[in-house]
Parts: C-alpha cells; structure tokens; sequence
C-alpha cells in the first residue's frame, strides 16, 4: 500500500505529466464528457507502460489507478473549459 | 432602449469582472497571435521548470543542509566518489529517477527532508544513528519495489563481463542472473554506512514486498536474504 506521502508524489507526479498535461489537452478536444472520461484513463493507461519502461507488470496497481484518475479528472476539466471557453 | 430614469445595475466586484473577462472572447487579439503567443509562453514556462529541477538535482543542492554532512561524508569513503574510471555517481543518480513522472514524484517526496531539516530531526550525530536504520529502510524498500531501477541507469548484468571481475563478484553477479536478484539485494552499504540490525530490517523489507506482489499476481516469491549474505560470505556493501 502506498502511504501518504507516496500517495502525494504519485498525484504530482501524475498531473504534471502525461495524465495531466495531456489529459487536459484531450479533455478540451470533445464536448462529450464520456468521450473525455475515456480520453482521460487512456492516456493513464499509456503513461504506465510509455514510462513504466514498457514493463505492464513493472507498476503496481494504485500506481495504475492514480494515473488513471488523475488522467479522467484531468480530461474532465479540460471538457469543462471547453464547455465555458468555447462555442463549437 | 435604456431609460435614464432606471436605477443602474449594481457593479460587479472584482473577481467576478475578471472571471466573465477570461471566458470573454478577445475583439483585439487573432486566434494566430493567441497560439503563438501560447506555444511561446508553454515553452519558457517548462524550460524554466525543467532547469529549476535539474538544480535541485546537483550536489550541492543535496548537500547545502546540514542534516547531510553525515551522509556525505560517507559517500565520499566510498567508490562511487572516487574510482580508477574517474566516473563519479552523485547524490541523485542514485536517489532520483530519470523517468519523469517518478522523478516528480521524487522532488515532492522530499519535502519531507527540508521538513525534517527545519525541526532538527536529525541535527545531532546522535539523532543521526537513531534514525539511521529507518531513512536506510526507506531507500531500500523503494530500491527493492522498483528493481534497484536508479543502479540500472548505469550497470547492468547483461554487460558485465565476470571474467574481469574478482572471482567472488564474479560469482555473486551470476547468481543474481540466475535467481533473478536485484541490486540492493547484496549492496544495501554501497554508499553510506550500514546501522545495527540492518539485515533483519532487509529481510523484513523483502518479506512484506513479497507479499504484496503475491497479493497481487497470486504467486508466493521470496528471497532468503540471511542465505545469500552466506552464500556471498560478507558482512557489508
């Protein structure tokens, strides 16, 4: 199990990375919020094996699931500004 | 048309002028103008992320507190300080990730240093000892989880050729092909001093990790850490 402080570091180092950063970038390329969701935990999924050094079993299991929420939640808000900043 | 007469409508206060200002469209600027100015501004921003991390990765960063005099000068007993090869591995090369999403998570970890350094956790030689054996078993575990992931940025078995090694190394590192060991599994003193009771501590790290991947994949796997000490016939490093 992670402790808190791992918890912590996973998160930051989740949102400033590809779940983050691209996340959110994918996140503002659909109006569709189920469509960002999966945009979101794609990009969690292929974080993990594109830095784990292609090793699936390499990364623990709430490394994999930080990655992916932090990747939905980043692709959410990316969907959210494009819902309030933009009209098409 | 507006009538004069109506009373006007209250002002809106300031962050929620700003907030409706932000989402508003720009009427003086291109959508051109925006993206380059954007591409531009993205990358000064991470070009200046980026060098103010790769600073906190210099040794004189890591060692500008004085809780890590005791460690350095430790470390610079040791061959990963001064060697034949004039290759030298510094504090981060074996205690930061170069993968980016572990290296970050790294930096944020060690808030918990300049927390410690701040409250005195560790000024004294004495409080140093005391603490030793948990800060080594921090390093470890994290070591044995990733497959000493930091020692294979530079060594690997694959390309170590045994017959230019002393005998006993030679024979160590095969082994740890065969059975598939990692780094740390032999080279917990490799840079700083071991503390009493340090191999029972290993042990213990060994243990619970695999017990979580057994967990996880349903397999039993250990190491009997005690045989390999015997088999290796050392005490440290």
């Amino acid at each position: 199990m992670l402790g808190f402080l791992d918890f912590l570091g996973t998160v930051g180092g989740n949102i400033l990375s590809l779940p983050g950063i691209v996340g959110l970038a994918l996140g503002m390329a659909t109006r569709n919020w189920i469509v960002a969701v999966i945009l979101g935990a794609g990009i969690g999924v292929v974080q993990m094996l594109l830095f784990g050094g292609m090793r699936p079993t390499h990364a623990t299991f709430p490394e994999y699931a930080i990655a992916i929420a932090v990747g939905i939640a980043a692709a959410l808000v990316g969907c959210a500004i494009r819902h309030k900043g933009a009209t098409v | 048309m507006s009538n004069p007469s109506d009373p006007k409508p209250p002002r809106k206060g300031l962050i929620r002028r700003l907030w409706n200002g932000f989402w508003s469209p720009t009427g003086v600027i291109s959508m051109g103008f925006l993206l380059i100015a954007g591409f531009i501004a993205g990358i000064l921003f991470w070009g200046a992320f980026n060098w103010s991390m790769d600073l906190t990765n210099t040794e004189e960063f890591c060692v500008s507190c004085h809780t890590m005099e005791t460690n350095l000068g430790e470390y610079r007993e040791t061959v990963h300080y001064n060697n034949h090869s004039g290759v030298r591995a510094i504090c981060s090369d074996c205690h930061v990730p170069h993968e980016w999403q572990y290296k970050v998570k790294a930096k944020i970890m060690a808030v918990k240093d300049v927390y410690h350094e701040v409250v005195g956790t560790i000024s004294t030689p004495e409080q140093y000892e005391e603490h030793r054996l948990k800060m080594a078993s921090a390093v470890w575990r994290k070591m044995k989880a990733s497959d000493s992931r930091e020692c294979r940025n530079c060594h690997a078995l694959e390309y170590m050729d045994f017959t230019l090694q002393e005998t006993r190394a030679g024979e160590s590192h095969q082994k740890a092909i065969d059975e598939n060991m990692t780094c740390i599994d032999c080279h917990q003193g490799i840079a700083h001093d071991l503390a009493p009771g340090y191999m029972e501590e290993y042990q213990k790290i060994v243990d619970e990790i695999a017990g979580e991947q057994s967990a996880a994949v349903g397999a039993p796997t250990t190491i009997d850490i005690a045989a390999i000490r015997d088999y290796l016939a050392i005490g440290k490093d």
